[in-house]
């Protein structure tokens, strides 16, 4: 049975609307392997496994199992033909145990009696068998994201399936979590499954495929047997003719150059014992201290949910900061509104960049000054300059590269990319002192993320102090000359350039190690 | 200066854009309630001619025109501003009327002091009793997040109660066979702008209002803050502005703009307080408000050719014996062309 194919997919085209995000795609799965499909943001890595699932119904494009041709409609097709698919964003009942969810929707045969003990009997076997650690009567919502996302794959075991879709499955894991999670996979493959292992990070794709495909703007690039693989064929292959690889920095291998990795001496943003708490009083963020000097990016590593948007916003003026001290050039900023602290020179990209920072039926020019309406040159005498407002808008729409054919267009037609790149732009507008910048990179394509990077760096140079939090270890460790780790709202320690380590970070993000 | 062109040919491209979809819901409107006054054998060329040219064939349809202008447009503005920070205000006819209340109250305690003292007070009057009916709500959602559209709604029945006091109770007329107060002082009516047939000056102070209001919102920091708000409230929040302020005071401004239609309805055109003045001009400025799409630019035109349809449907239904509703009917289908275009346009 081994090679033997066990899934294709043939000529699969889906378009939405005017964008066409598969065109003529093949896909072929072989028996007992795990097949890396690598791409960049957009590239419609999720939209083929979509229609794998039988989610989105393609507009051309066969399916064959076994090398028979199947129609699949729905997702309960998909699982009667053995298809299993774990999504990026899951959703589980939180207030359910694990076997509760895990078998929701299935034909319990204790059905009047809703007995589960033979069911989480089986689920505990499961569990054992390919390693994938969890106590069946434990809730849901007691849980963090690693375990919460194995019990979505035993869900997909559970229902017997051989073939499991994994869309990013690494992307809210720690380094060891997704170490435990490729071994598992190995033990589904051993035993006759295929899987399909979606991400955009590189190294994971060959730390664990055996055949890797590459998706890039909706087409398929190249399939490859994994020894056959370099990451320099696969960077050509996602990127493209139109970045230059040598020059890139989201694939840099060597790091920084010199001039990046300079840092200045004086202390920009100092915060001692920084202390917030939600409504009921409870602490998100506690006793957070440390110190952020001029030219210095410095990183926040954490799974997302410990305190991260709560450190971020109480340093904005968003939220109150409850207790401790925090000031910028050594001036208080406990206290101060967000508006006063743009005026002071802080700066902020939202994480959420649709909810927290974008005004959609508002024109292009309108959200490259949010923030920033009452300063120069925007504001005179009482009145706005639409005049001097157009012409900076134009001029930042020209130096940020955003796609837009005017500054009066409904911000609403932006991408998802360039309005990142207003988000960014809006924050550079104005001479910064301290950026706070959260998740800046999430969802962007490759060249996007480029760009991101080298704004930062470039900043950076001229004098300005980061405060980067990202859920992105590699991000973290390419750009940034300290990190530190948050795990339940507090560092569980800072790492220095040059001493920084994945599997350390990891194990503070998990919270079984601090750090000194 | 290629950039020039592009930026012109853009504003004429996004001009067409917005106008060719209303020309389309009027016709539409018109030609759906046209093949129903077919069917009922009424003539649907005289019933339209009367609908649409009343205003203009006589100076007296016109001035007919402008005088219900007046409070179409201040409703549609008082709906409008707190519109363009998110927020639905739906009570400006018990803000109209506690204006009105206000602005008769002046009139009639200082009956006795001359014009340039008792008609800045009058006005002053409506315009501040206006702004407090309103900031009642807006002080319930500021401090409670009481929903406003409830709030609003329940203050225009407290505000018919009130006024049915004040005109059988307080400064009744007795000689009146409708609850109706006795006039205001003569200083507070306003001056005529044309004899005959009399228009009084209200219409500057309306127009005034919808300037002052445009240029505010579109031209000043103030103004951004309010479109901001009303764009992404969160995202407003996140960047430094006081969005509970900005609802706070978009309601109460509304609220004022109204009080200042009750001024001129008491002190222009009645020169006393009526029960009923209030007519049904704030569902009229509420389908222009959405018309309008909350385009403060736009609403001074739509609110004219709303009143134009009005006057004409009274016409019709002096001359035609059609009833004024179908006019109603003609509005409410070119509102729903209007908002159903939006929905083709998305797709
Ligand atoms: N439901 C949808 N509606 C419209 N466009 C979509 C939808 N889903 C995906 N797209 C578009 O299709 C393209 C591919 O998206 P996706 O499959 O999510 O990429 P990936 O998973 O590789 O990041 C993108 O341009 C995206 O904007
Ligand atoms: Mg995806």
């Amino acid at each position: 049975m081994k090679n033997s194919t066990m899934l294709e997919m043939k000529g699969v085209r889906k378009s939405f609307g005017t964008v066409v995000a598969l065109d003529d795609v093949n896909l072929q799965l072989k028996s007992s392997e795990i097949h890396g499909l690598l791409g960049g943001n957009g590239a419609g890595k999720t939209t083929l496994m979509n229609v794998l699932y039988g989610l989105y119904k393609p507009d051309r494009g066969e399916i064959y199992l076994r090398e028979k041709k199947v129609e699949i409609q729905s997702p309960k097709d998909a699982i009667s033909c053995g298809i299993g698919m774990v999504h990026q964003h899951f959703l589980q009942i939180d207030s359910y145990t694990v076997t509760e969810n895990i078998v929701l929707g299935t034909r319990l045969k204790n059905r009047p009696t809703l007995d589960l003990d033979q069911e989480e009997q089986r689920i505990q076997d499961l569990s054992e068998r390919f390693g994938l650690e969890v106590s069946p009567s434990s809730l849901v919502e007691e849980l963090p994201m690693g375990i919460r996302q194995r019990v979505e794959i035993l869900k997909a075991v559970y229902r017997g399936v051989d073939v499991l879709i994994l869309d990013e499955p690494t992307t809210n894991l720690t380094p060891q979590e997704v170490e435990s999670l490729f071994q598992s996979l190995r033990v589904m493959v051993e035993e006759g499954m295929s899987v399909v292992f979606i991400t955009h990070k590189l190294r994971e794709v060959l730390s664990v495929s055996d055949r890797i495909s590459v998706l890039r703007d909706g087409r398929n690039v190249i399939t490859l047997p994994r020894d056959e693989a370099s990451e320099e064929v696969l960077v050509r292959a996602m990127v493209g003719e139109g970045l230059d690889v040598g020059k890139s920095l989201v694939f840099s291998d060597t790091g920084l150059d010199q001039e990046a990795l300079q840092v200045g001496q004086e202390p920009v943003l100092r915060v001692e014992g920084l202390q917030v708490v939600n409504e009921e009083g409870n602490p998100l963020v506690k006793d957070c201290s440390f110190q952020i000097r001029e030219k210095e990016i410095f990183g926040v590593a954490g799974v997302a949910g410990n305190g991260q948007q709560e450190l971020a916003e109480s340093l904005m003026g968003i939220r109150p900061i409850a207790g401790g001290q925090a000031s910028i050039d050594d001036t208080s900023i406990v206290g101060l509104e967000t508006r006063e602290l743009l005026e002071m020179g802080v700066t902020y990209i939202p994480e959420d960049r649709l909810q927290d920072g974008f005004l959609p039926t508002a024109n292009v020019a309108q959200n490259l000054i949010l923030g920033y309406q009452r300063q120069e040159p925007y504001h005179n005498r009482g009145f706005l300059d639409w005049n001097a407002i157009f012409r900076a808008a134009r001029e930042l729409i020209t130096e940020y590269n955003i796609m837009t054919p005017s500054a009066k267009e409904p911000a609403a037609n932006l991408s998802g990319g360039n309005i990142q790149r207003v988000m960014l732009a809006r924050a550079f507008s104005h001479p910064a002192k301290l950026l706070v910048a959260h998740n800046p990179t999430r969802g962007l394509d490759i060249g996007s993320m480029e760009f991101v990077y080298s704004k930062l760096l470039e900043r950076k140079e001229q004098g300005m102090a980061t405060l980067l939090l990202s859920e992105d270890l590699d991000e973290l460790m390419l750009l940034c000359d300290r990190i530190a780790t948050i795990y339940r709202g507090q560092f569980a320690g800072v790492l220095e350039r040059g001493e920084f380590d994945k599997y350390q970070i990891g194990r503070m993000m998990s919270g079984v190690e601090t750090h000194e | 200066m290629s950039e020039q062109t592009t930026e012109l040919g853009h504003s004429i491209k996004a001009l067409a854009d917005t106008l060719i979809p209303y020309i389309l819901a009027v016709v539409a409107a018109f030609a759906a309630v046209g093949i129903f006054f077919a069917a009922v054998g009424f003539d649907v060329l005289q019933a339209y001619s009367t609908i649409l040219f009343t205003s203009f064939r006589t100076p007296n349809g016109f001035v007919q025109t402008l005088l219900k202008y007046v409070p179409l447009l201040l409703q549609a503005l008082a709906f409008t501003v707190p519109l363009t920070a998110g927020k639905f205000n739906i009570g400006g006819e018990g803000q109209l009327i506690v204006g009105a209340i206000g602005a008769a109250a002046v009139g009639i305690m200082f009956s006795g002091l001359p014009m340039l003292l008792l008609l800045p007070m009058v006005i002053l009057a409506g315009i501040v009793f206006g702004g407090f009916w309103a900031a009642i709500p807006a002080w319930l959602l500021y401090r409670f997040g009481i929903n406003e559209i409830l709030t609003t709604v329940m203050m225009n029945f407290i505000s018919f109660s009130l006024i049915d006091y004040v005109a059988t109770e307080i400064w009744r007329d007795p000689t009146a066979g409708h609850p109706t107060t006795v006039p205001i002082g003569a200083g507070g009516e306003f001056p005529l702008l044309v004899a005959k047939p009399p228009l009084n000056s209200g219409i500057v102070l309306a127009l005034a209002a919808a300037v002052i209001v445009y240029v505010y919102v579109n031209r000043t920091p103030g103004g951004y803050d309010l479109v901001a708000t009303g764009a992404n409230a969160r995202a407003s929040r996140v960047f430094g502005i006081n969005v509970r302020v900005m609802f706070l005071l978009s309601l109460i401004v509304g609220g004022a703009l109204a009080g200042l239609s009750g001024a001129i309805e008491v002190a222009g055109v009645h020169h006393r307080l009526i029960e009923g003045l209030q007519s049904n001009f704030l569902l009229l400025g509420i389908i222009i408000g959405l018309m309008a799409r909350g385009n403060l630019l736009a609403v001074p035109f739509v609110a004219f050719f709303i009143a134009v349809l009005e006057v004409g449907a009274s016409a019709m239904q002096r001359t035609m014996m059609i009833p004024v509703e179908f006019v109603f009917i003609v509005e409410a289908l070119i509102l729903l062309f209007v908002l159903l275009s939006d929905v083709v346009r998305r797709r």
